[in-house]
């Protein structure tokens, strides 16, 4: 654990935090909102003291009531990963800033978030579906898709389930099953 | 619906009217890049590469838009190998999930494994035997052996060399049965638990690594002879697809491509898990950033991590192989994240668990999804044949690509 690091974000990022620094085991956890995103990362990355260089993932959470981003950082100066969390993106239309001005490499990862969870990434060049097909409708890892094993439950039960059409602006939160409480 | 019926080409239907030049409509583009790419200039086409291209290691097809024999631009389409592998483990339990995450990258599955194992042992906050961790560390560097052996077949063969992938088999068949042995089975092993491992060594592993270990050293030093002296396979990858550090901060590279830049990111030191902080190696890097540098930085690994197992064959404790846990596994709500440093970069898992006995969201990180966007481009500006060369010393595994 970096306790110098959870002090320099602190001060860095000020009022842009939305909860105070979490810090376990090796891992930092910041939250910002989504009007923040870009700005925080363009400081994490640039700042001389911080220096976040390396994207190691982004991903989409659909906690079952809003969208996240969840981006983790590693910088050389610090021996912690850093947990970026963007919470708070409308179920039914989740939008946010593409990260691909300061990281190019995060395209192919903000490409999948959208084909799972259909998140729009404004400034993304290239936001299609990358592993499901062109004519695909669908986006399986949103908590309102249920497995074939699970159609009892779906709302839709008795439609082939993997052909349901969802778009989230379908999609209620009612239709989610399960909510976390932690996340 | 009707039922649709395949189409023939007796059809007259479907016959190519005279004087056409393309009969097959072209994709409406979807987005600013592809139709910046589906943009022919005068004198280009489009070649389509696999999907069931014997060089690209696995069920990948890469549309390729040439000029003569010149590389203009190239885009991978992936998903032939897609299994919602993040989908199964949020509908299985925490066991399960591991099972879930071993074919991903089946040539190096150990790692696959340890990423996963890693983030839920910081959901479980469980410490891990001694042991355990010593044996984690000497299977993986196992595996790290095994895969960066093939690696260096592998690219022999995308550059037209029969003879070394057949060498290589034969150290990583070793290392298979020697891990066959202990885990019961041949490539998806299944082998970490949380909170430790399945099973302590065996004899059988033991004479079968001790035999291994008696001439790896110099079995590797006589296959690179192979490709290392090779002048036809020096001058096909020196110089060809240049990588520079910055940009492959910025692409998000990891792992020996990121070494070969001259970067040396290696998790093992930086952000060490498991007893490595304990053992004595170097992490190898080039400055050159081409296709020979990356190969040649995972020969160097080979070396390395033969050095490891040395050492932790002399040190390995006595004592228990897994940590006491309940059968069923119920972290309580939170967040983790584990990574670890595999042959090809950094692995890693994000969970999030929300107190039942299956995992909220897990998500997945493999190493060459990321390297797989670095081939286009490295490769536009060069000939057909470099497209192969440079894919194959970015080491890809397109069952982790696709998840």
């Amino acid at each position: 654990m970096d306790s110098a690091l959870a002090t320099l974000l602190a001060t860095k990022l000020g009022e842009r935090l939305l909860l105070p620094v979490r810090q376990r085991f090796d891992e930092t956890e910041i939250r910002v909102s989504i009007a923040h995103a870009t700005e925080t990362l363009r400081i994490l990355h640039d700042d001389p003291m911080l220096e976040f260089e390396m994207l190691i993932d982004l991903c989409g959470v659909d906690t079952g009531e809003e969208m996240q981003v969840v981006y983790h950082l590693s910088s050389s100066r610090s021996s912690d990963w850093l947990r970026l969390i963007v919470p708070g993106l409308e179920r039914n239309a989740p939008r946010i800033a593409s990260a691909t001005s300061i990281w190019p490499g995060a395209e192919w990862m903000e490409r999948e978030a959208y084909d799972m969870f259909g998140i729009i990434f404004e400034g993304n060049r290239d936001l299609r579906r990358i592993y499901m097909p062109d004519d695909y409708r669908s986006f399986p890892l949103r908590k309102d898709f249920y497995l074939a094993d699970d159609a009892s439950r779906s709302p839709a039960a008795g439609v082939r389930n993997m052909e349901r059409a969802g778009t989230p602006q379908d999609a209620t939160p009612a239709t989610a099953l399960r909510r976390t409480t932690g996340a | 619906m009707p039922q649709q019926t395949r189409p023939s080409l007796d059809d007259p239907r479907i016959s190519i009217p005279a004087g056409s030049e393309w009969y097959e409509p072209a994709p409406t583009p979807q987005t600013e890049r592809q139709a910046e790419f589906l943009t022919l200039k005068d004198g280009e086409m489009f070649v389509n590469m696999g999907p069931q291209h014997p060089s690209t290691h696995g069920v990948l097809r890469v549309v390729i838009k040439i000029d003569g024999e010149k590389v203009v631009d190239l885009d991978p389409v992936l998903g032939y190998l897609h299994r919602g592998v993040e989908k199964l483990c949020e509908n299985a339990d925490y066991h399960q999930a591991i099972c879930y995450t071993d074919p991903l990258e089946y040539v190096s599955s150990l790692f696959c494994e340890a990423a996963p194992v890693a983030a839920f042992e910081k959901l479980m906050e469980v410490d891990v035997p001694r042991r355990a961790q010593y044996i984690r560390v000497l299977t993986m560097e196992l595996n790290r052996i095994a895969s960066h052996t093939l690696f260096q077949g592998w690219m022999a063969l995308d550059l037209g060399g029969l003879t070394p992938i057949l060498w290589s088999f034969i150290e990583r068949d070793e290392i298979v049965d020697m891990l066959a042995a202990l885990t019961g089975q041949k490539l998806l092993y299944n082998y970490y638990r949380i909170g430790g491992v399945n099973g302590d060594l065996n004899h059988e592993f033991m004479s079968r690594l001790g035999t291994w270990m008696s001439r790896a050293a110099a079995q590797i030093d006589s296959n690179l002879g192979l490709i290392n002296e090779n002048e036809l396979f020096v001058r096909r990858t020196r110089g060809l697809g240049v990588l520079d550090a910055k940009t492959a901060l910025r692409m998000g590279v990891t792992g020996p491509n990121l070494r070969s830049t001259g970067v040396p990111y290696d998790l093992r030191r930086d952000r060490p898990y498991l007893v490595y902080p304990e053992l004595e190696f170097d992490i190898p890097t080039r400055t050159e950033g081409d296709s020979l540098a990356r190969y040649l930085v995972r020969i160097d690994e080979i070396k390395q991590s033969i050095r490891i197992i040395d050492q932790v064959l002399h040190e390995m404790p006595d004592g228990p192989v897994m940590a006491k846990l309940p059968r069923l596994i119920r972290p309580r709500p939170g967040r983790a994240f584990g990574a670890v440093e595999g042959p090809r970069g950094v692995y890693g898992t994000y969970a999030i668990s929300d107190g039942t006995d299956q995992p909220f969201r897990m998500r997945i990180h493999d190493p060459s999804f990321v390297h797989l966007q670095l081939v286009g481009p490295l490769t536009r500006g060069n000939l057909i044949a470099d497209t192969m060369a440079v894919m194959a010393s970015l080491d890809p595994v397109m069952g982790g690509v696709d998840k």
